[in-house]
């Protein structure tokens, strides 16, 4: 039980506009500062409290492509350099999304 | 043809889902002012935080980034005047509190801020060079809070006040005191300066300047700088508990102002505690104290150093000045090497073996231990008084500490070659009546002083150890070659001394009774047989003898004589009484030592071998002598000492000093030729100069004793006068 609690609370949610949700790691979440400062904020935010957040402007597909950036670029950081390809017809929606997460 | 059409790149706007809609920036920006003001009323529980990162993301990206900014502006500087008010009613102590509470809860509303305008503080803010979020926050804070008329002066005086009274021993809440000095830290290093520091150190210097001078008024030397001590230590701590760090170097200089540097000269000199009264009484403790204190103004130990060294030279000059003192060397001595333990185990316990201070001590000794001419003479006589007795049953090591001590007087003197001529006179009175006690520390003093002075200074020192051995060998040599049987006749022990190695003065034998000289001329020629080419002198000044006698009720004795007293005596031999003219005549003892040999034969109590007519002190020349019948001694050996000053007397010391003086002339002058043979041509200050520098090592020459030494190499046509310019020298090859 405890055990669960735990692992809660270091997994966070990640829903798109479409509604589609994403049960990721913190640690890789806060690869975004924006996230980050969502989940760390004092005062309590409802995200904080949560440990979910909604984003109405990003699509799932976008949303996803983020998350498995999210866990490239741990790996890289951590010396593993491989290539992460992005599909050339989101490119644009990608970047308005890194500009808004921040990352 | 005209050049190709430039074609303008341009980057449209990427096309966002949300309509402009001319009142859209109106309302989203009631959404954050709402947020804005849920934050600082503690009800930001239910925002979210992405809704809020939203909206400011999108005003900024619609170009409404000045109406944010400004918005937040406006919203923080009202609810800052706000809590400016409930600041300001806050009722006496809970002042600060109030302050301290407020201030975390906008910190923390200010991190909130920060994090949802977090797109604004990226990208406007730098774009159209505004202050930053966080940073504005804190100016905001600093204007409205504590340049706030009615809060300025009241956080100051409650601040001094809380100082103040920790200053007299109470209690306060340091806590609370290192968050509001944080404060004011965070809010910029000026602000802390010009809104706490300067006045801090301002108030401080008052308070300390009136209660140093209430100290001074009351409390000795070494309890007022007790007290300066714990002031000091307690800002230090102030320091580390709820100030700046950089605040310490401040405050400390003020503390050393007020506390010390204006009150140096009359600590130092305070009466009966001040500075000399602590030397004298070992205060260790207090002049530690002292050292600490001052090492921390300027000038400080210098003034330290400066009354060290007078107050010594002055005790050392009474010291060595004291005819009382003259009397007894030894005690001379010791006085000084006393004086030295003392003050260097005062500056390695009290004043952290400082080497200005070292040379301070040394230069004091070197002054007035030279204030003494006889010093050279006492420090020898110091030596030997050790190595004949003193140093008995003391361990190696001990012996060596004692031997070091005296080479550390040794190198303070400035004429060290009268030291060498002494300690030669009384080396040599030692070795020849084998009263060394230890052959290991004679030879370890010879090299200190070969380290000391160089090879050249203990050369003859040397040379008379090998006679020595040379001599025993010689001895042994003698008796194993006479064949006849040597018991009836007196046992001869020679010494054979190098001429030049000795301190010997030539004087002319005295005739030796008969049975002697049979002896002695065997000697001789065993000697002479071995060494050819040589010559013999008999120093009949010199030597001891054990004489067997027997007196008037049959006692016999054992009487351990000088040579001369033993030719004396022997001529009671054949005769009962003899006159003086009738010894003098037949021994040929000259007049002043006959005289002594029979005052110590006659008028010695208890060594009273001879009976003297008429009975009184001093020998005449008309005095007779006779055979003491009636003589008794508790011992069976006698021992019969010469009356010898150990000092030296007034007219010997002239002696000496002559001696001296002559010796030094050669030096001087092969000085002189070294110098000049290098230089060729110098004047008459720059010789003396390098005279004295290259000699000192050895004696401190007298200019007036240089200047007649060149005139004798000019006689000698060693140098010439410039012919131009009469000052100048000019060596002659």
């Amino acid at each position: 039980m405890e055990e669960e609690t735990t692992k809660k609370a270091e997994m966070v949610k990640l829903i798109s506009a479409e509604g589609f949700e994403f049960v990721i790691d913190k640690q890789a979440a806060m690869v975004s500062q924006t996230i980050r400062n969502m989940l760390t904020s004092p005062g309590g935010f409802s995200e904080t409290q949560q440990g979910q957040v909604t984003f109405p402007e990003i699509s799932t597909h976008i949303l996803e492509k983020i998350c498995q950036y999210f866990y490239w670029s741990l790996q890289f950081a951590s010396g593993k350099e491989t290539e992460f390809h992005i599909e050339p017809e989101i490119t644009l929606d990608l970047m308005m999304a890194a500009n808004y997460l921040h990352c | 043809m005209s050049a190709p059409k430039k074609r303008n790149f341009k980057i449209e706007a990427f096309k966002h889902r949300v309509e402009i809609d001319p009142k859209y920036a109106e309302k989203t920006w009631r959404i954050l002012e709402h947020a804005i003001h849920e934050i600082y009323n503690h009800n930001a529980s239910g925002l979210s935080f992405e809704e809020l990162y939203r909206n400011a993301y999108n005003m900024v990206l619609h170009k409404y980034g000045e109406k944010l900014y400004s918005g937040l502006v406006a919203t923080m500087t009202s609810h800052l005047k706000e809590i400016s008010r409930s600041i300001e009613a806050a009722q006496g102590g809970l002042f600060l509190e109030e302050l301290n509470r407020k201030w975390e809860e906008h910190n923390k509303a200010l991190q909130m801020i920060r994090d949802i305008l977090m797109y604004m503080d990226r990208t406007f803010v730098p774009i159209n060079h505004k202050t930053p979020v966080h940073e504005l926050g804190l100016n905001l804070w600093r204007d409205n809070i504590i340049y706030s008329s009615k809060i300025q002066m009241r956080l100051l005086d409650t601040l001094l006040e809380l100082i103040q009274r920790e200053r007299t021993g109470e209690v306060i809440n340091r806590g609370l005191m290192r968050n509001i000095t944080k404060m004011l830290m965070d809010l910029g290093s000026s602000v802390y300066q010009e809104n706490f520091e300067k006045p801090f150190l301002d108030v401080s210097a008052s308070f300390y300047s009136l209660e140093s001078q209430e100290f001074i008024e009351c409390c000795d030397c070494g309890e007022y700088l007790k007290k300066a001590e714990r002031r000091l230590n307690e800002e230090i701590e102030r320091v580390s508990h709820y100030l700046d760090k950089k605040s310490e170097s401040k405050i400390t200089l003020v503390v050393e102002t007020e506390m010390i540097a204006n009150h140096m000269q009359r600590l130092v000199h305070m009466e009966n505690s001040g500075l000399v009264n602590m030397l004298v009484d070992d205060k260790y403790e207090d002049l530690s104290r002292m050292y600490n204190l001052f090492r921390r103004v300027p000038e400080g130990l210098s003034m330290i150093r400066e009354v060290m060294t007078t107050h010594l030279r002055e005790t050392g000059r009474q010291l060595v000045t004291d005819p009382d003192r003259l009397k007894d060397p030894v005690d001379f001595v010791q006085h000084l090497l006393d004086a030295k333990d003392k003050y260097d185990k005062i500056i390695s316990t009290a004043f952290n073996n400082d080497k200005a201070f070292q040379n301070g001590l040394n230069s004091s000794f070197e002054y007035f231990i030279n204030l003494n001419n006889r010093s050279p003479e006492f420090i020898s006589l110091y030596v030997d008084d050790k190595l004949r007795k003193g140093l008995k049953g003391f361990s190696e090591e001990d012996v060596e500490t004692v031997l070091d001590k005296v080479m550390m007087l040794f190198r303070y003197l400035q004429e060290k070659d009268v030291f060498e001529k002494y300690y030669k006179q009384h080396l040599a009175k030692r070795l020849l009546s084998g009263k060394t006690i230890s052959d290991d520390a004679e030879r370890s003093m010879i090299v200190k002083l070969k380290t000391e002075c160089g090879y050249q200074f203990t050369s003859k020192l040397e040379g008379m150890f090998t006679d020595m051995k040379t001599s025993q060998d010689t001895m042994q040599g003698f008796y194993a070659s006479q064949s006849f049987d040597t018991g009836d006749s007196p046992t001869l022990a020679v010494q054979v001394l190098t001429t030049g190695s000795w301190p010997t003065q030539p004087s002319p034998p005295c005739n030796l009774p008969a049975e002697i000289l049979g002896v002695c001329e065997r000697f001789r020629a065993f000697y002479l047989g071995t060494h050819t080419g040589r010559r013999l002198t008999w120093q009949t000044n010199m030597g001891t003898a054990d004489l067997k006698a027997t007196f008037g009720k049959g006692q016999k004795h054992e009487l351990n004589v000088s040579t001369y007293q033993m030719c004396i005596l022997m001529l009671f031999n054949s005769s009962d009484h003899l006159s003086y003219k009738e010894i003098i005549q037949a021994t040929n003892i000259p007049a002043a030592d006959l005289k002594r040999c029979l005052q110590s034969l006659a008028c010695v109590k208890g060594k009273n071998v001879l009976r003297k007519e008429p009975m009184s002190k001093d020998i005449a020349e008309d005095d007779a002598f006779y055979f003491n019948d009636k003589f008794t001694s508790k011992f069976f050996k006698v021992k019969i000492g010469t009356v010898v000053a150990q000092k030296e007397s007034e007219p010997e010391k002239q002696e000496t000093r002559q001696r001296v003086e002559e010796d030094r002339k050669p030096q001087i002058e092969a000085a002189i030729v070294r110098i000049m043979k290098s230089r060729r041509v110098l004047d008459h200050n720059n010789i003396v100069a390098e005279v004295t520098k290259q000699l000192q090592a050895r004696f401190l020459p007298n200019p007036v004793v240089i200047k007649k030494r060149i005139e004798s190499l000019i006689e000698r046509e060693f140098l010439e006068r410039d012919k131009v310019d009469r000052k100048l020298y000019r060596y002659l090859a």
